[in-house]
């Protein structure tokens, strides 16, 4: 046991050893597996962000339904039973307008001087806000509601939920090319350092294959020298993240409540906990493919 | 000790380095190899530690049949030999006792076996007192030194040198080869590859003669038998 605690010593040493004496290589190295991952990072936040805005519209299976301005209260009244006999409807609410702008006021919090601006106008509808029991059924209704007299427009979360899937579809695409792009950069480049590394010690890595030191011992310094580059790049990159969402969820939740933000813990420190395992794995890969080209044991 | 049967190697260039060559050597045996440049000798050498394969024929180094040994033996095979090159090949950042720890640490020998062993092949080599300086800081002849303590720390039962006193002056090469006689002496085969007349001369050793990848002498006790 003794033996094989100084074994993995003499692997550290030699690990840190060598990255000092490659101070540049392993400085650029480090610094492009952090830029490759905190895009990687963002990316991920983003739109596990907006699937979470999806959803959390999706589990609201309510129509809103506006209704024209020159309604007299009967046929109010009326349009309401309607409403409430359409097949899945579970819940029929009136919002006068008045109403509706009082709870818009409040939405708005500490920005409700961008209404002053309206005066004493009051632009929103009245409306109903009906409950489906069904979230398949909503379209239904919600076509159904347009189509009686005295309805201005019925209106659903599905134009928002298609315009987030619409932005994701691109975000994730987009993404997916520059990440590729980028963990190849930081893998290139990761195999520079090591094959320069391999360059380097050449002359003991000689002399071990002489003597008869195996090549699993011979690889290990430089396999770890990989990993810890990209795991020291996936710090960064996770620091930076970090530092970034929590100004971004502060920010969002003093102005834009109602933004349904994915809170930061645990979420935060899984997306790390994924960075470091990606960038661990960038290094290991790296230094495998340059021992497999430059170190012939 | 060392069974050649049949042993021939041709490169890929078409030269032909050894053809057909069929030779034992015996445990404890110390051997010279001579022959002129390019004659075959240093593919031979290499053919032991197996840093070259032979087209075809077989060869058996300490008991290891080396042309069926996976990847994965190689290193086991070779922890059984010490090598010895013209020039040295000491680490210059190392000190002298680092460098021969170092053979010993990378097979992950046991920390007190490492200290008691170098300090033992120092001894042998005549070097103790120079333990903590670098290589740079010594001369040929005792960097010499230093490698053959390096080859032998590891109790291999058969030492190969190849061209040991290339670059070393008379008296210095007389002296390396007192260090092998004595590590010879303690039962570990030699074989040295060499151009130096005058030691192979002085030695009365076995003498195996190569030229154009033929043996074309083995004396028991012979002599270099070539105009230098």
């Amino acid at each position: 046991m003794a033996m094989r605690i100084r074994t993995f010593e003499y692997f550290i040493r030699e690990t840190f050893i060598s990255l000092r004496r490659n101070g540049l290589m392993s400085f650029a190295s480090i610094s492009t597996v952090a830029l490759s991952l905190l895009i990687l990072g963002l990316f991920l936040v983003i739109v596990l962000n907006l699937n979470h805005m999806i959803s959390t519209v999706e589990s609201q299976v309510q129509v809103s339904i506006y209704l024209q301005d020159d309604l007299k209260e009967k046929d109010i009244r009326q349009l309401g039973t309607e409403i409430s006999q359409m097949p899945g409807v579970t819940a029929v609410n009136f919002v006068d307008k008045n109403e509706a702008l009082q709870k818009f006021k409040k939405r708005l919090g500490d920005q409700q001087g961008l209404l002053t601006a309206l005066g004493d106008t009051n632009p929103l509808p009245n409306a109903f806000e009906i409950k489906v029991d069904k979230p398949e059924r909503v379209k239904a209704v919600a076509t159904a509601a347009s189509k009686l007299k005295g309805v201005e427009k019925a209106r659903f979360g599905q134009e928002v939920i298609e315009q987030l899937f619409r932005i994701t579809r691109m975000l994730r695409i987009g993404g997916f090319v520059l990440i590729i792009f980028l963990a190849l950069a930081a893998l290139f480049i990761v195999v520079n350092t090591i094959r320069i590394t391999v360059f380097a010690r050449r002359k003991e890595i000689g002399i071990m294959k002489y003597v008869g030191a195996t090549d699993w011992f011979i690889r290990w310094p430089f396999l770890l020298e990989g990993m810890l580059l990209g795991f020291g790049g996936s710090l960064i990159a996770v620091f930076f993240l970090s530092q970034a969402y929590s100004a971004l969820t502060n920010q969002i939740y003093k102005t834009l409540t109602f933004l349904p933000l994915i809170p930061k813990y645990p979420f935060l420190t899984n997306v790390s906990i994924v960075l470091m395992i990606i960038g661990t794995c960038i290094g290991a890969l790296g230094s495998s493919i340059s021992l497999k080209r430059f170190l012939k044991v | 000790m060392i069974k050649m049967i049949g042993v021939s190697k041709t490169y890929s260039n078409g030269c032909v380095a050894l053809s057909n060559i069929s030779i034992g050597i015996d445990k404890g045996d110390f051997v010279f190899l001579v022959g002129p440049s390019g004659a075959g000798k240093s593919t031979f050498i290499k053919m032991l530690f197996r840093e070259i394969l032979p087209d075809s024929g077989q060869l058996f180094v300490n008991g290891h049949n080396v042309l069926a040994l996976s990847n994965a033996e190689v290193p086991f095979f070779r922890r059984t030999l010490g090598i010895v090159f013209q020039d040295y090949r000491l680490l210059p950042n190392r000190t002298v006792h680092e460098n021969i720890a170092f053979a010993m640490e990378v097979i992950e020998a046991p920390h007190r076996e490492v200290q008691k062993q170098v300090n033992y092949v120092l001894d042998l080599v005549g070097l103790r007192g120079k333990a903590r300086e670098y290589p740079a800081q010594l001369s040929g002849g005792e960097q010499q030194r230093v490698a053959i303590a390096r080859a032998i720390v590891n109790k291999p039962s058969l030492v190969i040198a190849d061209e040991p006193t290339g670059n070393l002056d008379p008296d210095t090469s007389w002296e390396i080869m007192k260090i092998f006689s004595r590590i010879n002496r303690s039962g570990t085969t030699v074989l040295a590859a060499t151009h130096d007349k005058a030691v192979v001369d002085a030695m009365k050793k076995r003498v195996i003669a190569i030229e154009c990848g033929r043996i074309v002498r083995d004396d028991v006790k012979g002599a270099y038998g070539y105009e230098n």
